[in-house]
């Protein structure tokens, strides 16, 4: 027996108590589906594997300043000395640096960019056949460079003949599977793929093409030249804080800049969006509470304003459970009814983040949750006082005036 | 058909005791109609609450209906509220926002009356009260006469034997004061056993036996001559 007609006129009499708890709910389904939303899509961005051991990797620049009668050569004396110091596993230049926030990306087409056929994006490095020991990748099809596939220099006219790919690359451009021995065009420049590497991530991790990556085996150095250190873990940072003074040891014609660890750079890049998951999971958890809260209250209110017609109701034969159900069933009817709206305004915040934020479209399954948890957190916050509301005394009937 | 052997009530505040009742003794036969009197604060409120289980007693026994009461847990206290006895209260205590056939409605849907039997029992009893055009209203929008006369229809809606009323005609003027008493003497007439507490001597005197709490304690006077009964309250007035 559970009342549900006699509750329903009632709180159409008393319409305004339930139409701001109404209105309570259905903001609070809003906001939490689509934070939820939001924090679940960022923490699954988040939560993404480079595939690089980021604990094992840093990075720097070294500027040289003044006259250098061969750039390439000292640089290539320096990557040696690096690769020297104990602990080092390996070392390399490179244009740029994976997961970095920075970095160079183009189109790699199957004929000549002259022709104008379809293209796929793909992030790209130059460097040599240490890079992939260095980034701690495997290639598992074909080979790697041979050292004389290398071009060192320091300019980009000379286009190599041969590329290493991402395994992401490969299956995007050739759907088929058959990316390796192919030739795919940088500009108008063929290049035969001899090699794919399983796993490897570009310099932008919110990339769509983030897995799309190209290596080209030129050996280019420049006035302001990235290094690529790959070390045992335990001596990264011992290593990373003594390496300036051997490297100006070396040459004092240089100087040394953006030394950064692999995982302070990706920590970093993310800094925002873990700022906003922080932010999101405190908005939920205050609008929660403050919903816990306003519903507790409201009952408390109406309690309190129904003491003796409480007691009367007990007088008149309702047990205990009867009262504890009546305001359990009233809160239910309330959440019934807000439940279409709520999912009506949560779709609506959902699609006005997503113009505005560029943010993938809200599921649904997180309205109808969001829906249910706060039916049972607003249940939750009326028990309590119902709990009260049971143990009123029946004598209040003929004791209140 | 009620039974009270020794029955006493203490308040316990934290500084003060109150003996509301102490040795409280009476016996009430099925088909009475009994006026309650005595001054305020005698303890009147509380024989009644104890009478309709509203409140447990602290001593004594109370048997009703060959039921030991004290010994019933909580929810069988209710269904027995709801079973056997209909109260009536001073400020008529109608639920604010249901109308009348809702109101009376209330004690029905508690004994789990099907919804056609609680509709003919309403009707039949808004018409015992005069009030069967007003099913639909609030209660707000009765006198305070024809409120109380909805709260005797609730209370005789579930079809108790036993009545109990404290003061019910405590807010209403001497013609509707008229109206109620008659209509409880209908009542009693078809068979409820009725015990009302009231101040107004006049409508004590119309009821067959009168009853006397003074101090907690009965004074009981089966009194038929007006004359005696006033005697007895001024002489309950001086002592106090
Ligand atoms: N809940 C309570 N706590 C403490 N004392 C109480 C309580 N209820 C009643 N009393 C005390 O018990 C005594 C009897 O009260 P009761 O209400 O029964 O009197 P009454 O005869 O109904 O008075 P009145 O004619 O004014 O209604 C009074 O002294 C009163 O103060
Ligand atoms: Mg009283």
């Amino acid at each position: 027996m559970l009342e549900i007609k006699p509750i329903l006129r009632s709180l159409m009499r008393s319409k305004a108590g339930a139409a701001m708890l109404i209105f309570q709910i259905i903001i609070t389904t809003a906001i939490v589906s689509n934070a939820a939303f939001i924090i679940n899509d960022r923490m699954n961005y988040l939560s993404q594997e480079t595939g690089y051991p980021e604990d094992e990797i840093f990075s720097f620049s070294v500027m040289t300043v003044g006259e250098v009668d061969n750039l390439s050569t000292l640089l290539e004396g320096t990557e040696q000395l690096i690769r020297d110091i104990p602990g080092v596993i390996n070392a390399n230049l490179i244009n740029n640096v994976p997961v970095s926030g920075g970095g160079s990306a183009s189109g790699f087409g199957s004929q000549p960019a002259s022709e104008r056929g379809p293209d796929t994006r793909a992030a790209y490095f130059t460097a040599d056949e240490n890079i992939f020991e260095t980034l701690g990748v495997t290639i598992s099809e074909g080979r790697n460079f041979r050292s004389d596939e290398v071009i060192v220099g320091s300019t980009m006219n000379d286009v190599p003949q041969v590329v290493i790919v991402s395994k992401g690359f490969a299956d995007t451009h050739f759907p088929e599977g058959n990316g390796l021995g192919q030739t795919i065009y940088f500009g108008n420049a063929p290049m035969q793929i001899i090699g794919i590497v399983d796993k490897m991530k570009g310099p932008w991790l919110k990339d769509s093409a983030v897995d799309s990556v190209v290596v080209m085996p030129n050996a280019r150095a420049s006035m302001r030249q990235k290094f690529i250190v790959r070390t045992e873990a335990d001596q990264r940072d011992i290593i990373m804080r003594d390496i300036e003074s051997v490297l100006l040891e070396e040459s004092n014609k240089r100087v040394v800049t953006y030394m950064r660890s692999m995982d302070a750079a990706k920590a970093n890049y993310n800094a925002s969006d873990i700022l906003m998951v922080r932010m999101m999971t405190v908005i939920i958890c205050v609008i929660v509470l403050v919903t816990a809260l306003g519903i507790f209250g409201m009952t408390v209110f109406n309690i309190s304003k129904r003491t003796k017609q409480i007691g009367t109701r007990r007088a008149l034969g309702a047990r205990k459970s009867a009262i504890l159900r009546y305001f359990l069933v009233e809160n239910t009817i309330i959440c019934i009814v807000s439940a279409a709206a709520s999912y009506a305004s949560s779709l609506f915040l959902g699609e006005y983040m997503m113009s505005e934020f560029s943010l993938p479209a809200l599921d649904n399954s997180y309205i109808v949750v969001t829906i249910v948890c706060v039916f049972a957190i607003s249940l939750l916050s009326v028990l309590f006082p119902a709990l009260k509301a049971a143990n009123i005394a029946p004598s209040i009937a003929t004791r209140s005036i | 058909m009620l039974s009270m052997k020794n029955i006493s009530k203490v308040y316990q505040t934290e500084k003060v005791q109150t003996h509301a009742l102490r040795d409280f003794n009476l016996e009430v036969a099925e088909g009475e109609f009994i006026a309650v009197t005595g001054p305020s604060g005698s303890g009147k409120t509380t024989f009644l609450n104890i009478a309709g289980m509203l409140e447990p007693h602290t001593g004594g026994q109370y048997m009703l209906d060959g039921i030991d009461v004290g010994k019933l847990s909580d929810n069988q206290t209710a269904d027995l509220r709801n079973q056997k006895i209909g109260f009536i209260f001073q400020g008529f205590n109608l639920i604010p926002d249901l109308n009348l056939f809702e109101n009376i409605e209330v004690p029905l849907r508690y004994a789990g009356i099907k919804s056609a039997e609680r509709k003919r029992r309403i009707v039949e009893c808004l018409e015992k009260v005069g009030l069967a055009s007003r099913a639909k209203h609030l209660p707000q929008q009765l006198s305070g006469g024809q409120q109380q006369r909805v709260a005797i229809a609730r209370a005789l809606a579930g079809k108790p034997r036993f009545l109990l009323a404290d003061e019910p005609t405590g807010n209403l003027d001497s013609l509707m004061a008229r109206q109620v008493m008659e209509l409880l003497e209908s009542i009693n007439e078809e068979g409820a056993t009725i015990i009302m507490v009231t101040h107004d001597a006049e409508l004590a005197r119309r009821a067959p036996r009168n009853i006397q709490v003074v101090d907690g304690q009965l004074a009981d006077f089966t009194l038929y001559q007006n004359k005696t009964i006033e005697a007895v309250a001024n002489a309950t007035a001086m002592e106090v």
